[in-house]
């Protein structure tokens, strides 16, 4: 038996995929605890699940102040937000909780989430063995290929942080932070990641982490659907909502003349009239309903992107920023979807990306065999392998 | 068409237009304006894609010692954010002479 202690951003695609891990290492007798921004961690969390509580808690000012700036950035902005605004200060706030947490816990092993950085400082500090949860491949392959000086200008944000926490300017090591030497969990497989990249056995590409998760309140899980004609899922993730709107109007446009029906996650509000072959809903079950679709369209976010192939579904992709542009490529690369122009798309061409991957087998069936790969690699089951191998 | 060496800064400009609106797609470039104070990430919000196939198009207009990637290769993210057309045609009117 072990004690395995997860460390987690605010953000639920990151926590979702560490939930299943969680629940196998438990089965198997071990001890595990997650310490990151409670009001997230308890509305994802089933009550069973242990949360570390630390007399240092992440502010809530902070949560709401990047949730309320990063809003609509796009492209560069939004990746010197993300490192600047994002995950420096993050990595700062969390530095004290993190120690306490392990004091407190007292893991054999952290599991530290790659864009969460305090975890894996403080895992180097005390001297723990400790994974990375990697819940997007972006930053595994090179996210900076076209504006490669952004590597080194992301290395020194991660150098800053660790140098002011006391390590010394010798020992600063970006790459140390972003991917553990002992382990790597990535919640997908190389047939998707592709091969610019070689990667050493410590790397352990297990596919998607499917774990019971807790519904939230306001969502319903009921199947909306009418008949049994096509249908699709579109969705543009937990946090873009609003900036989709323009999205929103063409794919609805779009849906007016396509032959099937879809459920459009979206803020009700922000969506007028809809065509008969559309249900809006805020919230869904997205794991359940995608059991029950043929095609999703999605921002490319990689959570969405793993999990529909884990059923097998072709995708329309539309990246709006971070990494969903590299998942993007991915999805292209792979031959299971079709890309658009999240900004630009109209909709005739929406219309003829969505009927190409219903209609066209080679995405299905491309799909099904990235599936075959997830479901060989393994997912949880073989995440909590690698984690005891740590112990 | 002038040999590209003697083509002025507003040639060069309607050139790198077009090739923006090729870039872009038609159907977009309608309601968009590409002058030399145009800026790439707030104003034309061009994706990574689009920049790879910017970087292309202009290689082929331009011969290759217009090499967009290698420009942008060196800019730090605050010259990104503020990249404008205008930067990029004295880019070009540079590397052509």
């Amino acid at each position: 038996m072990a004690r395995f202690l997860f460390v987690v951003p605010p953000l639920v695609g990151h926590i979702n995929p560490t939930i299943g891990v969680g629940e196998e290492l438990i089965e198997r007798g071990h001890v595990v605890a997650w310490y990151g921004y409670k009001p997230i961690l308890e509305n994802l969390l089933d009550r069973d699940l242990e949360i570390v509580t630390t007399e240092s808690e992440i502010p809530e000012t902070l949560i709401k102040q990047v949730e309320a700036q990063s809003k609509g950035l796009r492209g560069a902005h939004a990746l010197k937000f993300f490192w600047e605004d994002f995950l420096s200060p993050l990595a700062h706030a969390m530095v004290p909780g993190v120690r306490s947490a392990v004091e407190k816990f007292k893991p054999d092993v952290i599991v530290a989430d790659q864009q969460c950085v305090a975890g894996a400082h403080v895992a180097l500090e005390n001297g723990i063995t400790w994974a990375t949860s990697a819940t997007t491949s972006a930053e595994l392959v090179n996210p900076f290929k076209l504006f490669p000086k952004l590597k080194s200008w992301a290395d020194d944000c991660l150098m800053s942080f660790q140098i002011s926490h006391g390590v010394k300017k010798e020992d600063a090591n970006a790459d140390l932070l972003r991917e553990s030497p002992h382990l790597v969990i990535a919640y997908t497989t190389l047939n998707l990641v592709g091969n610019e990249r070689e990667f050493d056995e410590h790397f352990a590409f297990v596919g998607p982490s499917i774990g019971r998760r807790k519904p939230r309140d306001s969502e319903s899980n009921e199947i909306v659907f009418s008949n049994n004609g096509k249908k699709i899922l579109i969705s543009l993730g937990t946090v873009n909502g609003e900036v989709g709107e323009r999205f929103y109007k063409v794919a609805l446009d779009a849906m007016e003349t396509i032959d099937a029906e879809a459920l459009l996650v979206a803020p009700p509000d922000l969506i007028g009239n809809v065509p008969r072959n559309v249900i809006v809903k805020r919230f869904v079950s997205q794991l359940d309903i995608l059991k029950h679709v043929d095609a999703v369209v999605t921002h490319g976010g990689h959570n969405t992107v793993v999990e529909s192939l884990y059923y097998g579904l072709p995708l329309v992709v539309a990246p709006i920023r971070d990494d969903q542009p590299v998942v993007s490529d991915q999805v292209v690369a792979a031959k299971v979807g079709v890309r658009v122009k999240f900004s630009r798309v109209q909709p005739k061409e929406l219309k003829l990306a969505i009927e190409s991957i219903l209609h066209e087998s080679i995405y299905r069936e491309n799909a099904q065999r990235i599936r075959e790969s997830f479901l060989k690699a393994g997912g949880k089951v073989e995440a909590a392998n690698r984690l005891e191998k740590l112990v | 068409m002038l040999p590209l060496q003697q083509l002025s800064e507003k040639e060069v400009l309607n050139t790198v237009r077009e090739l923006i609106y090729e870039v872009v797609g038609e159907d977009y470039a309608i309601d968009l304006e590409v002058e030399m104070e145009t800026s790439f990430q707030d104003d034309l919000e061009l994706e990574s894609i689009e920049f790879v196939t910017l970087a292309e198009r202009l290689m082929d207009t331009f011969g290759e010692s217009v090499d967009f990637t290698s420009w942008i290769a060196n800019m730090e993210v605050e010259e990104i954010i503020a990249m404008t057309v205008g930067q990029l045609v004295e880019y070009i009117s540079k590397s052509l002479e």
